[in-house]
């Protein structure tokens, strides 16, 4: 039933990707732009109607609010074409985006009340249920719906009270249950019905199938709307997106303009000036000229009055006078008359042609379309978990108010020299901001920086800052975990070069289904060794992670641990020369050899007299138990010492360390439980091939049993203040086995 | 069979009883001890029974031995009869403690005058614990043994002659084999006749070489300043040797300085009852 209805939806889904191209390809481009949402609505009443006619034809009520939806986005279109407020984005959403929810969540709404119906956990959005009166408005005599919700109520029996709000039917017979419904009258009846009335012709089926029936036809429809409901919520947040990017795209060139027109005017403002005050030096130097002219002139008329006024003396004169004094006179005229009087004029009283020059202003006009280069990006600080061992995420952001067509980052590991200018070692362009560089070497420091570049040009270099990529995982040394019922120890090798900030535990319950997936962690390790708190009896994975500056190496090769019984393994740093500790270190074996050499020399770490060795146990103070393989003629020791035990005594020669001992001479066992190289006087009938040991630092006890028998053996009752290991001792030529990670039998509870 | 009961005493939470019956094995009245813990108000638990040694009654063991704490942790009801039947007329039953009244060494005898009476094996084994699953809230499927001195030879040979009856049996300072020490020498030719082969059914050592094998756990105290080992009384060794030959475990530890005396018992009769215990509450 599920599959049928999901095939509608999946045929709407190819056109959702085109709502990612309008935006970025005609951003500026409102007309392409606005067609987008007219075509956006229709095809979602598309989905509409398609999902909803499930065979029967719709009433007109159902078209009456489509067409009301259709007018109120085209209006909205209209409006939005129109203003230049990009505030109306913001109501777009804000107010229109639930109006729209509405003519699609009815059905959803209707289903959502049936009980019966509630098998998936769908999640009512507040606004939605705001919306819910309107709905059933809108959707009120939609037959379909109704229908499906009166078979509802019929199977249900009595209507309850969440169905107050739907018209019950007259016919319902609230005194007798409905056993059958008929197809015809799309109404339950009982069976007695069918043979009397109006019915006798119908078609009946068993309530039963029609209310599955009805149910199937409710789930398909429910699908179908939860489907769209989804599709509208995605397109909704995508228009929220596209508004706020062109508002902020529009808000950005806005600035852009006023910015390139206040310099044109500044510009052109300053030719002003500059123009003015040639002009003005022009005219003072015209006028100058001038005046001097118009000075020399009037000296000239002076002179030449005053020529004139001397003639008419001479005139008057007598004729000898007149003579003499004409004769010299003519000269002087002559004279006069030779100097030529100038009567052009030294300037012109037009302008002259002045060409104003506009061209940088024509520039910067032409400019204002045309883009500035980029400014410097700045290059962000590493952000935490942004790295992996070969790769950082690198980001930065540039300025608003820059075009950038593409980023080169480049890079540089930090090595031994310190941070400065030297060349990248690599460059990538890339056009986001932000780059994801692989291929690097783990927990090692590289140098970003990055420039930004568009058609005008390129911009400075950012500020170089220093990413780390994280660590290589560490390696767990399997062979050196010890466990108890309570706790592990876990060690491991760093595996970087470079010091880590810390390392991290993780931890994996292995074999309880219920506890499965669940990861704890322990956070902060400073070291490479971790001692965990565990849960007796259970198997974990354990997964350790290193952490640098770039963020958490990828999870080390995992360990296993079994916190049951206690798991230790020899310390071959204790191990007596004569002894041979096995590949997994828990067999001991002295092998046999004709001549001994010489006695070692006395050492800190290794047993020098008694040819012993120590194990690693968890330094937990608990409850430990072990068993170790014996041959029954043998002469072995099998206790524990402190850790500082003198190397150069025997076991239980002295206050640091207790044991059991076995001597085998002449067909006799012996049995010694020494301390401080005493021992209580006891005998054991049945020589135990295999010794169970527990140490309880709790009770101050450490006891020793005959595994094969349960026979409790002996107890010491020893303070021990300190960590003590266990201790194993070869006498002769043999070998001892530990059996490590084995369960505390029920009887040593007693001891 | 009906009971009589002599005195009541709390103790460690529960109750120090004695009884004292008629008893039909021995005809005779006899007294008997019993500790129920704590946990015997709400449900069933283990017995353990304690047989005393030579001169001993029914009160010895409870007032000196200070078990009542231990038996009181690990809800075990403590039983201890008499040492032998009393008051039966017989004649010389009264005239030395190694022999007679206080000294029944846990034999059926065989031999007059004593048959009549001195049936502390039959006892011990049957009548008591029959009376006890009967008239007190324990569970006949868990039961152990101990003993001291005559009683640890008592305990040994009736685990020895029963495999699988008791869960476990301890002993402080037993004689363990009495078919060569003066006492049981004296006893059994005085109760089983002077035909020594006759003895041997009664003689711890001699048992463990017939044991069939079935498993046994069997802890041993010994003060190593016990006059009655020194003098060849108790010659647990025969017992040990015997032990590890059939390889019957046993645990014997040798107490430095201990004596013969209830200081020694009251020193580890704890470590007996975790003994005990770990086998009855496994």
């Amino acid at each position: 039933m599920e599959e049928e209805a999901e095939e509608a939806p999946e045929l709407d889904r190819p056109t959702a990707p085109r709502d990612f191209h309008f935006y970025h390809v005609d951003l500026y481009d409102s007309e392409d732009r606005l067609q987008i949402f007219p075509e956006e609505s229709s095809r979602m009443r598309r989905e509409v109607v398609q999902a909803e006619m499930t065979g029967e034809p719709r009433g007109l009520a159902k078209r009456k609010p489509q067409r009301n939806l259709e007018e109120e986005v085209d209006e909205l279109v209209h409006l939005y074409g129109l203003e230049d407020d990009h505030e109306l984005g913001d109501e777009f959403v804000d107010e229109n985006m639930p109006r729209i929810e509405v003519s699609e969540y009815p059905p959803y709404m209707t289903t959502e009340r049936e009980p019966a119906s509630e098998q998936r956990g769908w999640r009512l959005s507040g606004e939605a249920a705001e919306a819910e009166d309107l709905s059933f408005r809108v959707w009120g005599s939609a037959g379909k719906c109704q229908d499906l919700r009166e078979a509802y109520r019929y199977t249900h029996g009595r209507a309850s009270e969440e169905y107050e709000c739907y018209v019950i039917p007259e016919e319902e017979d609230e005194e007798e249950a409905a056993d059958v419904f008929c197809v015809t009258c799309k109404t339950p009846i009982r069976a007695l019905e069918k043979v009397l009335d109006e019915h006798r012709e119908h078609e009946v089926t068993p309530l039963n199938k029609a209310l599955e029936s009805a149910k199937d036809e409710i789930h398909r429809n429910m699908y179908k709307l939860e489907k769209q409901i989804i599709e509208m919520e995605n397109f909704a947040s995508h228009l929220e997106e596209v508004f706020i990017t062109v508002e902020e795209n529009f808000g950005r060139q806005e600035q852009n303009f006023e910015s390139h027109y206040n310099e044109i005017l500044e510009t052109l403002a300053q030719k002003y000036e500059e123009k003015i005050q040639a002009l003005g030096e022009k005219k003072k130097e015209k006028l100058e000229a001038l005046y001097g002219q118009l000075v020399s002139c009037g000296e000239n008329l002076d002179t030449c009055k005053e020529l004139m006024e001397t003639v008419e003396e001479i005139c008057h004169q007598e004729k000898v006078d007149f003579i003499k004094d004409a004769v010299a006179m003519a000269d002087r005229l002559r004279k006069f008359l030779e100097t030529k009087t100038d009567v052009e004029i030294s300037t012109q009283p037009a302008l002259e042609d002045q060409t104003l020059d506009f061209a940088d202003v024509e520039q910067l006009l032409g400019a204002i379309n045309t883009i500035p280069p980029p400014s410097a990006p700045v290059i962000n600080p590493q952000a935490p978990n942004s790295a992996t061992g070969s790769s950082v995420r690198v980001c930065w952001s540039l300025y608003s108010d820059d075009t950038v067509e593409s980023y080169e980052l480049s890079c540089r590991p930090v090595r031994d020299s310190s941070p400065g200018k030297n060349q990248a070692e690599f460059t990538m362009t890339v056009k986001e901001t932000y780059c994801l560089v692989t291929n690097l070497v783990p927990n090692t420091q590289y140098e970003f920086w990055v420039t930004a570049q568009n058609r005008a040009g390129l911009s400075p270099a950012s500020e170089r800052a220093v990413y780390m990529t994280a660590p290589s995982p560490p390696i767990i040394k399997n062979k050196e975990i010890r466990s108890c019922e309570e706790a592990a120890l876990i060690c491991w090798e760093s595996g970087n070069l470079n010091p880590v900030d810390s390392y991290t535990v993780e931890l994996t319950q292995a074999d309880t289904p219920e506890a499965s997936g669940v990861t704890e962690s322990v956070v902060g390790i400073p070291t490479c060794e971790a001692l965990v708190q565990l849960q007796p009896r259970r198997s974990y994975t354990i997964y350790v992670r290193a952490l640098g500056v770039g963020g958490p190496s990828a999870r080390s090769e995992p360990a296993t641990v079994h916190t049951t019984g206690s798991y230790f393994r020899l310390n071959r740093h204790t191990c007596h020369p004569w002894l041979t500790i096995s590949e997994d270190g828990l067999t001991a074996v002295r092998s046999e050899r004709k001549t001994p050499a010489r006695e070692p020399p006395p050492s800190n770490t290794c047993f020098s007299r008694c040819v012993a060795v120590m194990g690693n146990l968890i330094p937990v103070r608990g409850r430990h138990y072990w068993e170790v393989e014996v041959d029954e003629h043998l002469d072995y020791m099998v206790g524990v010492a402190f850790e500082d035990v003198p190397r150069q005594e025997d076991l239980g020669a002295n206050c640091l360390s207790w044991c059991m001992r076995h001597t085998w001479a002449s067909s006799r066992h012996k049995y010694e439980f020494l301390h401080n190289k005493m021992t209580p006087d006891i005998r054991i009938t049945v020589s135990p091939r295999k010794i169970g040991i527990l140490l309880d630092y709790e009770n101050s006890k450490l006891s020793f049993f005959n595994v094969d028998i349960s026979q409790h053996l002996y107890t010491f009752s020893c303070q021990l203040p300190q960590f003590v290991h266990p201790c194993f001792s070869l006498e002769k030529p043999g070998c001892l086995k530990i059996h490590n990670g084995v369960s505390m039998p029920k009887h040593i509870t007693f001891y | 069979m009906a009971l009589k009961q002599i005195s009541s005493n709390k103790c460690f939470g529960g109750l120090q009883k004695v009884f004292e019956h008629h008893s039909v094995e021995l005809n005779c009245k006899m007294k008997f001890a019993v500790y129920l813990p704590p946990k015997a108000e709400t449900g069933k638990c283990p017995a353990l029974y304690w047989l005393s040694g030579l001169t001993c009654t029914e009160q010895t063991f409870i007032t000196k031995s200070g078990y009542h704490q231990a038996a009181s942790e690990h809800g075990l009801v403590v039983i201890a009869p008499d040492t032998s039947p009393r008051g039966c007329n017989i004649k010389g039953e009264d005239e030395s403690w190694d022999f007679g009244t206080g000294a029944g060494f846990y034999v059926d005898a065989t031999e007059d005058p004593w048959k009549t009476n001195y049936r502390m094996y039959s006892y011990v084994t049957e009548e008591l614990p029959q009376l006890i699953n009967v008239n007190f809230p324990v569970d006949p499927q868990r039961m152990s043994i101990f003993g001291h001195s005559m009683g640890g030879h008592g305990a040994l040979i009736c685990a020895l002659k029963n495999p699988g009856k008791y869960k476990s049996v301890s002993a402080f300072a037993p004689i363990c084999n009495p078919v060569l020490c003066p006492w049981g020498k004296k006893a059994f030719g005085g109760y089983l006749g002077t035909d020594p082969n006759k003895w041997k059914a009664y003689d711890a050592t001699h048992l463990v070489k017939s044991y069939p094998g079935s498993q046994l756990d069997i802890l041993i105290d010994q003060g190593k300043d016990d006059q009655f080992l020194s003098d060849g009384q108790l010659l647990p060794d025969n017992f040990i040797a015997a032990c590890t030959e059939k390889k019957i475990p046993v645990v014997f530890r040798l107490q430095e300085g201990y004596d013969h005396s209830y200081y020694f018992i009251a020193s580890f009769i704890t470590d007996h009852i975790r003994h005990h215990a770990k086998y009855l509450n496994a």
